[in-house]
């Protein structure tokens, strides 16, 4: 007997995701699902987000493998954080997510911030109710990044180019980077970054800011 | 790279379908994977062969047809198949801008139950 099944894979994680969507709209919060390869910055990223505060509620869900450091960095800035660890899994899904918001105080925050475990392949698959995704690439991860992982790069609408203060000791062709990247995706923002100097953290944080108001 | 937990999804959905038209076995599942997925179909039928045991797919065999990675282009309008998983430029003019209209699937499409 030939049964009709017609339904995507993921259609479950997707349903849940909706779910997480509709929490985050009645909480009116603004949700991102910050997304990079392993080392690339996005504590540090959240860091500089966060202090000085820039005049916004931000919680953060932390996604690691294993251990709570990132959520630990995140605490001593003041942020409502929890921390997921997937035990081995290589990004985080729907239902994660929806399983810790009882945990942060979504009602009294503008942000949320989901830090994705460091990967550049499988986050980039799983939808997790976010209004946004945004990905962290260190310029000392190579030029090649945008053609070799071009999923994220699609998928995501704005690139933070972390550690951009290195550029002078590297052989990275940052105009390739910007090129490949705007080839794979015309939309995409892009910002030169640095945690160290401070350079493009101004800018980034002008437009998150830029995106909730627009969200309203 | 996530193809264990693709294969849970899977067997979770066609259990459940199974269960619900009113049959107790699943001898086979047919899937649509596109090649621009993220998806290997030979990891994802060692994943799903690896955990079918537990379950009343226990005994189901796995096809996937992979589709294959097809754009349009913004500038000359034409459709075209690319062989690399991505899409990088119109093979018929060059331009850089182009939608991908095929490519991404992860379906189930069918199954035989018994």
């Amino acid at each position: 007997m030939k049964v009709k099944v017609v339904t995507k894979i993921l259609e479950a994680n997707e349903r849940i995701a909706n779910e997480n969507r509709r929490i985050f709209d009645n909480a009116g919060l603004y949700v991102i699902n910050l997304m990079s390869g392993p080392g690339a910055g996005k504590t540090s990223v959240l860091e500089k987000t966060l202090t000085p505060p820039a005049g916004l509620r931000i919680g953060v869900i932390e996604g690691d493998i294993a251990g709570s450091d990132d959520a630990e960095r995140i605490a001593r800035c003041g942020a409502p954080v929890v921390q997921i660890n997937t035990g081995g899994a290589c990004h985080l899904d729907a239902n994660m997510i929806y399983e810790v918001l009882g945990e942060l105080p979504l009602q009294e925050l503008d942000l949320l911030v989901i830090e994705n475990v460091g990967n550049l392949v499988c986050p980039a698959e799983f939808n997790l109710g976010e209004n946004l995704k945004v990905m962290v690439l260190s310029i000392a991860e190579g030029h090649d990044k945008p053609l070799k992982y071009p999923l994220m790069f699609q998928e995501s609408s704005a690139l933070i180019l972390n550690k951009i203060d290195l550029a002078p000791y590297l052989d990275v062709d940052l105009e390739k980077i910007r090129r490949d990247a705007s080839l794979l995706n015309p939309r995409l923002k892009i910002f030169e970054v640095s945690c160290r100097t401070g350079q493009g953290l101004p800018e980034w944080v002008a437009w998150l800011k830029e995106q909730i108001l627009r969200h309203g | 790279m996530h193809e264990l937990s693709i294969a849970q999804h899977i067997i979770e959905i066609i259990s459940g379908q199974c269960r619900k038209s009113g049959y107790s076995r699943i001898e086979s599942v047919n899937l649509r994977i596109g090649r621009a997925s993220g998806i290997m179909s030979d990891a994802l039928l060692f994943a799903f062969d690896a955990i079918k045991t537990e379950s009343i797919a226990g005994g189901a065999v796995l096809h996937i047809e992979e589709v294959p990675v097809s754009g349009r282009c913004n500038e000359c309008e034409s459709d075209f198949i690319v062989q690399e998983d991505y899409i990088l430029s119109c093979p018929h003019c060059g331009g850089s801008s182009f939608s991908m209209i095929a490519g991404r699937e992860m379906d189930i499409i069918d199954m035989e139950v018994s």
